[in-house]
């Protein structure tokens, strides 16, 4: 699924992404990298940006573009 | 050039602090990623060319995504055509963010560089119940750590030390020389495993946004975190401008009195005093507007609200940085456009600076306030709105669209593009550092005196001696207010007043709207004071004469069409000039000049001929 399609506060497994673009490789460059477990913390309604976590870092992202980031739900935490 | 030492780190490390607290000068920090967008220089030590330091933009990677990115890499691999490649690097890595750090530093170990590293915000992680093992982390990279807080001056003496002595430098180990991201980052994880337990998230940094950033809450704050901005800007800083504005009048009262009435006193008070005085009267606003910018990026607020804004910018083409500039805006364009520097997609910048002067600005508030009080009736709509009240909010809110419109229509054409995903990271809200806040507010003012300031000053000469020139031969016993006027009239802005009228005519203005509007190229309120001299009443005594004057002697329709014209011209020599110095070239201030003269002139002439409709 999309990482948008989270709901919040559930927690998810990085897959990839569906382009290589700069946006991207930066945000692997930011510790992104499939196998990173994210945290949905928040959205903003009318399709605004998320916000997620993972590992130290928190950061808020407009994730409705070309740019998937697919991830796979983690049910039981 | 002698040996510089580049400080190198990723955005939010406290490098900017770091260097500022080091140095004391020339430096912009920002807890919001990507304020450092041109590299600063400084001197370390107490001799003179001792130690030259060079705070690059914090970055992410060696492979850029932005502008300032981009310059930050050129230099580090010595591509620049303009800074030569550091001969040593003291590289900066945040404690509780280092798995970016070692990330960064896997790169930056490529290049050869002989390297020292400064890790700063140990004392958060203390704080949070963690522990951080510098010396660990010195053992798996092999070159000196020195554990820093910044705003505490712990691990300062040392730092100064060390730069101070080529020696302590270590050319390090490069690794992965051709990993992709992936082993970098894997690598990076390990190591921080190793050298740093951190229990838990900032706690308090994730219940402050619960409630910061709270879907109705969080706008409700924002909201009046914005109000709060808007109105201190114009009430806190107007008695101080006002106290500029009187001690500049005594000042050429003074000149007036002790020198002998001809040109050189006309000079020195008309000129060269009103010239200065037009510059340092905007220092208030200037000084206000960036610590209150400064202490909302410090403190980790700006990254939130530029959270909560994105999607309203995004209607426009633009990002939530933006909202900092346009706000900003509000009060002076120049201010607004200085911390357009926040934005790090070229474009989005671009586009926020040009639409910038469209924001109305405090300057054009003597013009409203004067024009309609003169012709805007007092009545009241609906028994309790001020009809006035509603025509000057309807000013503001016009100029405020038609800027974000164009801010749409450019991002669709000039600037056009792909779009820059909106991303960025949310540091842990911290204490701003008051030594860090007093170096870049001193900074950024000094910057605008002495750069804007000059242009300015040229410039008011310039029209001074346009309107001082030719002289007139006064017939003896004219007052002293007729001779103004005369020499005003006979002028050679007199002269071109008449001359482009044809050109204005269409917009309802006669030779002396006309001549307002060209003396006031260089400072909108000067509008107030032409027509006061044109009309031949001491503005100082008050304008209420002055309103009456001008409603008995300017059409309606006219009034109105001045106005509309004021809503959008860009009629300020100073936004000019910061424009050029931001943009880099004179191109961008003549493109926002001629476009905004559009749109006021036709507003201005649609304005007329309405109004001329409606009344016959």
């Amino acid at each position: 699924m999309n990482i948008c399609d989270l709901a919040v506060g559930t927690e998810a497994i990085l897959e990839g992404f569906s382009t290589d673009s700069p946006f991207t490789r930066r945000l692997q460059e930011m510790g992104l990298i499939p196998g990173t477990i994210i945290r949905l913390i928040r959205k903003s309604p009318f399709k605004g940006p998320i916000e997620i976590a993972f590992g130290y870092t928190r950061m808020a992202l407009r994730p409705y573009s070309e740019d998937k980031i697919y991830v796979t739900e983690l049910l039981n935490k | 050039m002698h040996e510089t030492t580049a400080f190198v780190g990723t955005p939010n490390s406290g490098k900017s602090t770091l260097f500022n607290v080091l140095t004391g000068m020339r430096q912009k920090v920002g807890n919001f990623p990507g304020v450092t967008l041109e590299p600063a220089l400084g001197e370390i030590g107490n001799k003179p060319n001792s130690n030259t330091v060079l705070d690059l933009p914090g970055i992410y990677s060696l492979d850029p995504i932005s502008p300032d990115e981009e310059l930050a890499s050129s230099v580090l691999y010595g591509t620049n055509p303009h800074i030569p490649k550091p001969s040593r690097i003291l590289f900066i890595m945040d404690a509780t963010s280092i798995e970016k750090g070692l990330f960064l530093y896997s790169q930056i170990s490529n290049l050869g560089i002989p390297i020292i590293i400064a890790v700063t915000m140990v004392d958060s992680v203390k704080a949070q119940g963690g522990v951080f093992d510098d010396i660990a982390l010195e053992r798996i990279l092999n070159v000196p750590i020195i554990p820093v807080v910044g705003h505490k001056g712990i691990g300062l003496e040392e730092v100064q030390r060390m730069i101070a002595d080529a020696t302590y430098f270590i050319i390090p180990d490069p690794l992965f020389a051709t990993a992709d991201i992936k082993e970098r980052i894997l690598w990076a994880r390990a190591t921080t495993k190793e050298v740093l337990s951190l229990p838990q998230l900032n706690a308090f940094s994730t219940t402050l946004d619960k409630v910061l950033l709270h879907p109705i809450g969080g706008i409700a704050i924002f909201l009046s975190v914005m109000v709060l901005f808007f109105q201190s800007i114009f009430s806190w800083a107007s008695p101080l401008m006002d106290l500029i504005e009187t001690l500049f009048g005594n000042m050429q009262e003074q000149v007036a009195y002790l020198l002998p009435q001809g040109i050189i006193a006309d000079f020195i008070s008309r000129g060269l005093i009103a010239g200065v005085g037009s510059v340092i009267v905007f220092l208030p606003q200037i000084l206000l507007l960036n610590i209150i910018i400064v202490i909302l990026e410090d403190c980790g607020y700006l990254a939130r609200a530029a959270f909560l804004v994105d999607r309203f910018m995004g209607i426009f083409g633009l990002q939530g940085r933006s909202f900092i500039p346009l706000l900003g805006s509000f009060a002076c364009a120049i201010p607004g456009i200085m911390s357009a520097r926040i934005i790090p997609s070229h474009r989005e910048r671009m586009a926020t600076m040009l639409i910038a002067p469209l924001m109305t600005c405090s300057a054009r508030l003597p013009v409203y306030t004067l024009l309609i009080s003169a012709f805007i009736p007092t009545t009241l709509i609906w028994g309790f709105f001020s009809l006035q009240a509603a025509v000057l909010a309807g000013l503001y809110i016009i100029a405020a669209l038609v800027g974000l419109f164009i801010a749409l229509i450019m991002k669709k054409t000039v600037f056009k593009g792909d779009i820059t995903p909106f991303l960025i990271e949310f540091p842990p809200y911290r204490m701003p550092s008051l030594k860090s806040l007093l170096v870049t507010v001193y900074d950024r003012s000094k910057d605008f005196l002495t750069s804007a300031g000059t242009v300015i000053v040229t410039l008011s000469i310039i029209l001074w001696f346009l309107s001082a020139f030719p002289r007139v031969d006064f017939p003896p016993e004219t007052s002293t207010i007729v001779q103004q006027q005369m020499q005003l009239e006979q002028s050679y802005a007199g002269s071109l007043g008449k001359v482009i009228e044809p050109l204005f005519a269409p917009l309802g203005f006669d030779w002396k709207l006309t001549i307002g509007i060209i003396g006031s190229f260089a400072a909108r309120e000067v509008f107030v004071t032409v027509m006061g001299q044109l009309y031949a009443t001491d503005t100082s005594l008050g304008d209420e004469s002055l309103r009456q004057i001008l409603y008995n002697s300017i059409p309606l329709a006219s009034a109105l069409s001045v106005l509309a014209f004021y809503v959008f011209a860009l009629q300020c020599i100073s936004t000019m000039a910061i424009l050029k110095r931001e943009t880099g070239s004179w191109k961008w201030p003549a493109f926002a000049f001629a476009y905004t003269f559009v749109l006021a002139y036709m507003f201005a002439f649609a304005t007329y001929r309405i109004t001329l409709a409606l009344i016959s």
